[in-house]
């Protein structure tokens, strides 16, 4: 072969500073994973030996691990300086070979990933031309074949998730979602277009709950408009898709709204339906100040809801990692006029993240899920701890990650104090923001 | 943020929106890569589909946020001309600039007296608008190729230029309680023999962005 490519990589490497990873040089120039694998050695031997340019590389090592006993075939991705390390720790060594080059030294995986998305996005239905995996029966179902697996595992509505399903894009559902959502709102056209908005705009919701309201007069002038729209709503039947989900976007959006925000005036009696269940409501942890349930928490959490409906976010993901309830779902489910029998209580807060496969089964269960709780010990100094809690939660929800943080500091005079101490123990040199705001951050860690 | 009536739909604020929730990341992942902070305070989590960096700190993780809240009127009304993140040495003195140029197509922006008719963003826009952030990020990322290490128990802050005199009416009125905004001293402002280091251009219907590093030439004090 030529060493046009050794030129290519060249350029890519130090002069657009990208990191060339093996899939990535083997899509653009449409060659052979294997080969692509070779032009990388190639081309970092070759640099290594004129010891020109500060290079970094990754390598991929895959082979036969035992831990405890039992024996995994293991496949990871380890900087040069563990390469050594994790090719002893094998049992047997099956493969090892470079997975991407780059100048600078990367501290985590996450750019690895970040590099070849968009490559591997616009190649995406023929991904593995160059691959050397190769599975005869693997073969990307049609969109008839997608839409009957929904419509046999999972209960109506079925028109939001085949949507969701057909797309590849996950980040972009919920926006291109969401222009459909603001004119179905108001367009107010048939049940299903607005059941369909709605639980657009309601998905959406998760997204804004991190965000502080500052159009906080808005919502209550808002009422007229969106009350109008629930006057609708009663009058067609709902739907009775009995999701649960956990309402923390309503706490969250708690922040948005002070309790005084006055209740819509054109109270339905629907209306009154959908308050019935906010009096089974816990209180849920939440990033924001919280507010206590009081005796017109009802209307409260009605016009929580309510405002809740009005923001819009157009970003399609949250970095947060907010509980995304499946409130338009449950919204039709309350304005069904009968007693609604499976109010069940909602637990801690669970956080969803933006993966949009919504299956619908209807059953709960408990998992456990990995929470990080922050809170103050003895000495004053925050800690935030990951564990494993228990947690309720129905199959119809989202798969979901880590939630965020609590970050609530009970005693915010107590931890300065603490952290003062601990800067004299620590030798770390972090010093503190220049805000008067920030104390030190070495009080903030614990001994590791 | 933005409200859902037909009447009131901005573009102004959903771009606003989609630019601090970008700076945001860019501004935990800049601490990241940096190492102004111990990597131990970071969690990995997911933005524009990629996974990133933010810290667990609640009380940095305010002020970011603060900072940003602040920050987001001004890009509304297209005031905000770059937004800097400063990191400076021990004496205070700046040893790295991360420079968020940012600029909005003018007919876009909300100076007229009525809000201008709504565009609502296609989601082919968006989506578009999301891959150069995420491409933006990506740079960001690797940059510590192109930079020299920082000394230690660097600290950061974050700088407004504005355009015109926008900022006396922030001065007046506080957007956040207790969270005032001063006029930055000459000394974090400018910089002593800058290196000038171009990171990313971003180029798209709604909003430009251009990133650059200015550095000092001799970092260790």
């Amino acid at each position: 072969m030529d060493d046009l490519y050794l030129d290519n990589i060249d350029e890519f490497v130090n002069d657009q500073n990208k990191i060339v990873t093996y899939k990535w040089l083997s899509l653009t120039l449409g060659v052979h994973v294997n080969l692509a694998k070779q032009m990388l050695y190639h081309y970092l031997d070759q640099k290594r030996k004129e010891g020109s340019a500060r290079l970094h590389a990754t390598y991929l090592v895959s082979g036969k691990f035992v831990e405890n006993g039992t024996t995994s075939h293991k496949v990871s991705v380890v900087r040069e300086d563990q390469l050594e390390d994790a090719k002893s720790k094998m049992s047997l060594t099956v493969s090892v070979h470079v997975y991407s080059v780059q100048k600078a030294v990367l501290k985590d995986s996450g750019p690895l990933y970040s590099a070849d998305y968009d490559a591997v996005k616009e190649n995406l239905r023929n991904c593995s031309r160059y691959s050397a995996i190769r599975c005869a029966d693997a073969v990307p179902r049609s969109s008839a074949e997608v839409l009957q697996a929904c419509e046999t595992t999972q209960a109506p509505p079925p028109e939001t998730e085949q949507i969701k399903a057909n797309h590849s894009n996950l980040a972009s559902k919920p926006t291109s979602k969401q222009p459909k959502g603001i004119m179905g709102m108001f367009a107010n056209k048939n049940v299903s277009k607005n059941q369909d908005s709605s639980k657009e705009i309601k998905l959406e919701q998760k997204d804004d709950a991190p965000v502080v309201e500052t159009s906080k007069t808005k919502p209550a002038a808002k009422t007229n408009p969106v009350s109008n729209f629930f006057g609708k709503q009663a009058a067609k039947k709902p739907d009775k898709s009995i999701k649960e989900e956990v309402e923390i976007a309503r706490t969250s959006s708690s922040v948005v709204e002070k309790p005084s925000s006055p209740p819509p005036k054109a109270e339905t009696p629907v209306k009154e339906e959908l308050a019935k269940d906010a009096v089974v409501e816990k209180d849920i942890r939440s990033k924001t100040k919280r507010l206590e349930h009081s005796d017109s928490e009802e209307e409260k959490s009605e016009s929580r809801r309510m405002k809740r409906r009005r923001i819009k976010k157009p970003e399609p993901d949250s970095s947060d990692d907010e509980v995304i309830p499946d409130s338009p779902p449950r919204l039709q489910e309350k304005r069904d006029p009968s007693p609604i029998p499976e109010i069940q209580v909602k637990k801690e807060p669970v956080a969803v993240s933006h993966s949009d496969e919504l299956s619908d089964c209807k059953r709960r269960k408990r998992r456990r899920v990995l929470k990080s709780c922050t809170f103050v010990d003895d000495e004053g100094c925050i800690v935030t701890e990951k564990g494993y809690e228990s947690e309720s939660y129905s199959e119809t929800e989202d798969d979901f990650k880590v939630s965020k943080p609590t970050p609530k500091n009970p005693n915010p005079p107590k931890p300065s104090t603490g952290k003062k101490e601990e800067e004299k123990k620590k030798k770390a040199a972090a010093a503190s923001n220049k805000s008067t705001k920030q104390a030190s951050i070495t009080g903030f860690f614990q001994k590791k | 943020m933005t409200t859902l009536t037909r009447q009131d739909l901005n573009f102004g604020q959903v771009v606003a929106d989609i630019l601090c929730e970008f700076l945001e990341v860019a501004i935990h992942l800049i601490l990241y890569v940096r190492e102004v902070y111990p990597s131990g305070i970071f969690q990995k989590r997911k933005k524009y589909n990629v996974p990133v960096q933010m810290s667990c700190h609640p009380e940095l993780n305010q002020y970011i946020h603060d900072t940003l809240h602040c920050v987001k009127p001004l890009i509304e009304k297209n005031d905000a001309e770059k937004v800097v993140v400063v990191i400076m040495d021990k004496e205070h003195h700046p040893v790295e600039r991360f420079v968020f140029e940012i600029s909005q197509p003018p007919l876009l922006s909300i100076r007229h007296p009525r809000p201008t008719p709504i565009r609502i963003p296609s989601d082919t826009l968006l989506s578009h608008v999301e891959q150069l952030l995420r491409a933006v990020i990506l740079k960001i990322s690797v940059c510590d190729a192109v930079l020299e290490n920082n000394p230690p128990g660097c600290t950061f802050t974050v700088l407004v230029h504005t355009r015109e005199a926008a900022t006396r009416n922030m001065e007046k009125v506080q957007v956040i309680k207790d969270f005032p905004w001063i006029v930055a001293d000459e000394q974090e402002v400018h910089m002593q023999e800058p290196r000038l280091i171009p990171l990313k251009t971003m180029t798209s219907d709604i909003v430009k962005m251009q990133l650059y590093v200015e550095e000092r030439a001799q970092k260790a004090s």
